[in-house]
């Protein structure tokens, strides 16, 4: 088991090594930050002190070094745009982050599990169509378009709603429910065709054939089991929430990570590109790794298999 | 000269000549009565302004950031000031009709030969924690100050002295007539803080807390959220009339049009195109354009090349005639976007007003012709920053409806500019610069040899801009720097397409939005002018 766990972790450094060796080299080949940093027409003089204020007059590989030295010891960088360290950016915005995803999975829960129970129950019923296009719609539709919409209808139209920004709960909601639609369809997805496979099983045949009510095959046999996969999913799910709701965050002003990250990208500010990369790459490493042990704790043929 | 020493500052009868804006000059008997009007407006808004009241609320269309708190960290760009002047003041800033006003500064005096420049700090002037402001506060600002072009600066300063608390005289090198221009709007340098709160709190501190000397103090800021600030009562020149001011970041475009709709904002920075037409049309809005400081242009790249086609001034002159200013200008900026046929902004020092452009299609074709050109040509790409290709594409339609054939070829910003001062681009570049300065400083970056934008260069002209450079009296380098850019123009070395407009949306409870008060400047300044209806 050891031996497993260690390999696990050894997999896992070598993923956020490689992912901090991509993203570093990305985020550069999207071009020159300083000339975003200043007018055009500005002097060569200042375009000069600029970037070696960045220290992005130095060789690739020196930056690179220095760009791992400062990581090994927690330190992600001071932004270019802010000039205030990336860790202090990030954690300013992660409760922000942390409420709106909580909410909108919350949400995408709460829709997508019972609509996927529902439609896995009446397959080619009417409760099966309506998911599907629910579905479809929720993974389709653009988020910022549906973003703006529902601003034009509860905020101009009807003035139930706050249009933008953060504080109460009131402004929540539109953000919320555009971010859980689109993972409430693709739970829903999820949810049914895992209650289908389970359905299908032998020991929900022989619930049904002990005569057992449908309720408590379905509520009480059926879902726990369909229910694995689909909070799986949710985990990870919820990492991209908090990490990359760029869209919603930015369509609504919720001052999120997304939209730290589409600050960075923006401007070309890569220490805040990378260091949201890299903490978002390695909670999703973090999850799937603890996934992996997991699953071998309670499984003894994953560990003897591996 | 005469037996009067010019300086650097403002003078609304010379900047109505027609023939072009001349430069801020002042006589020191000029700044004299100047400061005594000074006083004597601050004394009245001290004596008659109520106390400050009411909320006001921008929507920003990018995110505010800390390091625009300090004025010693002034990028190359203009967003800064958005905050500059809220929370701080300069010793000589642009201000509403003029271009260079003394504010911290009561009076600015240059010495003859042009070798140093002193200020007297303004008496009673004090930042937002009760300090008055001296001349250590001012010499403290300047050396600290490491913004844009503060090599440059620090390299012609040799010194900065403080006789007395309330003097600072600034020792140069040699004679640098556009010293004021540096110092009052082109950097941050002239922007004081205050030397004994900066030491207490050290660097990050002051970002995090800021004390200045402006209209509005401090009060909180949520990064990405929002920036608040409050009425000064001690500000100088008259006591705000709105209590809170209130930056919300609203980064996309429609949001913020939401929100002005429903008065959850006052003022909302950046509407454009259908938006702007939408937020023209909604009743108790009103559209609030600002012509700013930047200049868009055709450059010739290769009218050096005796070989290409643009190497003859007719061609360039038809390119210039083909296009149709007045509609593009209506099509993408509602007609806001003045044409002003330069590529030098009219808010700038020694501007020269070019004749007016001219859209002739028959005389563009005729020139054509004459060049050699009677079914136009081939003229190979039109480069371009993409963000502006949509002007891109309408010029380019215009340039082929004469035959002038050309390909758009739309580069991602970094990489269109520096291939642009690289000087790897040909054919045709849609070039465009919002940097500060003056009339000499665009010059230099894009008309005379060496220029970091100039492909090429006329002799003559190079001589003239040099003779310019350390001409200390007033009246002779406003001359040459206008004959300077009449020779840009009647060579033809540019096409100058627009000044752009950038277009804002005012809500219902807004009396004074302050913006446009300031030529050239893109956001709502002074602050202490913005007013709520009563």
């Amino acid at each position: 088991m050891r031996q497993y766990i260690l390999r696990r972790v050894g997999y896992s450094l070598v993923s956020l090594f490689l992912l901090s060796l991509v993203i570093f080299l990305f985020v550069r080949v999207t071009g020159d930050p300083v000339s975003l940093l200043v007018e055009p027409g500005a002097s060569p003089e200042d375009i000069e002190n600029m970037r070696r204020q960045f220290g992005l007059d130095r060789p690739l590989w020196v930056q690179y070094w220095h760009f791992m030295a400062s990581l090994a010891t927690g330190d992600l960088g001071l932004s270019f745009y802010y000039r205030t360290p990336v860790l202090e950016l990030y954690f300013q915005r992660l409760p922000n982050s942390l409420l709106l995803a909580a909410v909108a999975m919350g949400l995408s829960l709460l829709i997508g599990i019972p609509s996927g129970i529902l439609a896995a129950v009446r397959v080619g019923g009417f409760w099966d169509s309506a998911g599907k296009i629910f579905a479809l719609l929720g993974l389709s539709l653009p988020s910022f378009w549906v973003g703006l919409v529902l601003i034009l209808f509860f905020s101009v139209y009807l003035g139930w709603l706050p249009s933008s920004g953060s504080g109460t709960t009131l402004h929540l909601l539109m953000p919320a429910f555009t971010l859980g639609w689109y993972f409430a369809a693709a739970h829903m997805r999820l949810t049914r065709s895992s209650m289908l496979e389970v359905l299908g099983s032998e020991y929900i045949k022989l619930a049904r054939l002990k005569g057992l009510p449908e309720a408590l095959v379905i509520g009480k046999h059926a879902f726990k089991n369909a229910l694995i996969p689909v909070i799986t999913l949710a985990g990870i799910n919820l990492v991209v929430m908090i990490n990359v709701a760029v869209v919603v965050e930015t369509v609504f002003a919720w001052p999120g990570i997304g939209r730290l990250l589409y600050e960075g990208i923006t401007f070309r500010d890569f220490p805040i590109v990378q260091g949201v990369v890299i903490i978002g790459g390695g909670m999703i490493v973090l999850v799937n790794l603890l996934v992996d042990i997991f699953y071998a704790l309670i499984d003894p043929r994953i560990r003897l298999e591996s | 000269m005469g037996g009067e020493t010019r300086i650097g500052s403002s003078d609304r009868r010379r900047s109505k000549n027609s023939h072009g804006k001349a430069p801020s000059s002042l006589t020191r008997r000029g700044l004299l009565a100047l400061s005594a009007l000074g006083i004597i407006a601050a004394e009245q808004g001290a004596a008659l302004g109520a106390s400050p009241e009411g909320q006001l609320t921008w929507a920003v269309h990018f995110s505010l950031a800390p390091t625009w708190f300090d004025p010693a960290e002034t990028p190359g760009m203009i967003t800064p000031f958005l905050l500059m002047y809220a929370l701080h003041d300069a010793m000589v800033k642009p201000m509403p009709g003029n271009a260079a006003q003394p504010c911290l500064a009561e009076a600015v005096k240059m010495a003859p030969g042009g070798l140093s420049y002193e200020f007297t700090v303004r008496a009673g002037a004090k930042f937002h924690n009760g300090e008055p402001i001296t001349a250590e506060d001012v010499k403290f600002s300047f050396e600290r100050y490491r913004g844009t072009s503060a090599a440059l600066m620090k390299e012609r300063v040799v010194a900065v002295e403080t006789p007395d608390a309330r003097s600072v005289r600034f020792v140069l090198k040699k004679p640098w007539p556009d010293f004021l221009t540096f110092y009052s709007s082109a950097t941050g340098a002239g922007w004081i803080v205050p030397k004994k709160y900066v030491e207490q709190v050290g660097e990050d501190g002051f970002k995090k807390a800021p004390v200045g000397a402006g209209p509005y103090k401090f009060v909180s800021f949520k990064p990405g959220v929002e920036l608040v600030l409050e009425a000064f009562d001690g500000y100088w020149r008259k006591t705000p009339s709105v209590k809170r001011l209130v930056f919300k970041v609203v980064p996309e475009e429609a949001t913020r049009l939401a929100a002005l709709k429903r008065g959850e904002v006052d003022i909302a920075y950046s509407i454009r195109g259908e938006l702007a037409e939408e937020l023209r049309k909604s009743p108790g809005l009103t559209l609030k354009p600002v012509v700013i400081q930047g200049t868009f242009w055709l450059y010739f790249p290769d009218q050096w090349d005796p070989k290409s086609p643009w190497h003859d001034q007719r061609v360039r002159e038809a390119a210039r005639l083909a296009i149709d200013y007045k509609s593009i200008s209506e099509a993408l900026t509602l007609g806001y976007s003045p044409i002003t046929n330069s590529i030098i902004p009219d808010s700038f020092d020694f501007y020269w007003k070019a004749p007016a452009a001219v859209y002739n299609l028959a005389k563009a074709k005729q020139l054509l012709a004459e060049a050699g050109f009677p079914k136009g040509f081939d003229a190979g790409d039109y480069s371009c920053d993409a963000s502006y290709a949509n002007l891109g594409e309408a010029v380019l339609n215009n340039l082929q409806e004469v035959g002038i054939r050309v390909k758009l070829r739309p580069l991602e910003r970094a990489a269109f500019f520096s291939a642009y001062a690289e000087k790897k681009l040909k054919n045709i570049i849609q070039g465009a610069s919002g940097a500060f300065g003056n009339t000499a400083t665009r010059l230099d970056a894009f008309v005379v040899k060496g220029g970091a934008y100039a492909y090429g260069n006329y002799p003559d002209i190079d001589a003239l801009f040099a003779e310019q450079a350390v001409e200390l009296d007033v009246a002779k380098r406003t001359k040459m720097l206008h004959r300077i850019q009449q020779m840009v123009h009647e060579r033809s070395i540019y096409a100058p397409i627009w000044q752009l407009a950038f277009i804002n949306g005012q809500g219902k409870r807004v009396g004074e939005s302050a913006l446009g008060l300031i030529r050239g400047h893109a956001y709502s300044a002074p602050y202490e002018d913005v007013t709520l209806k009563s």
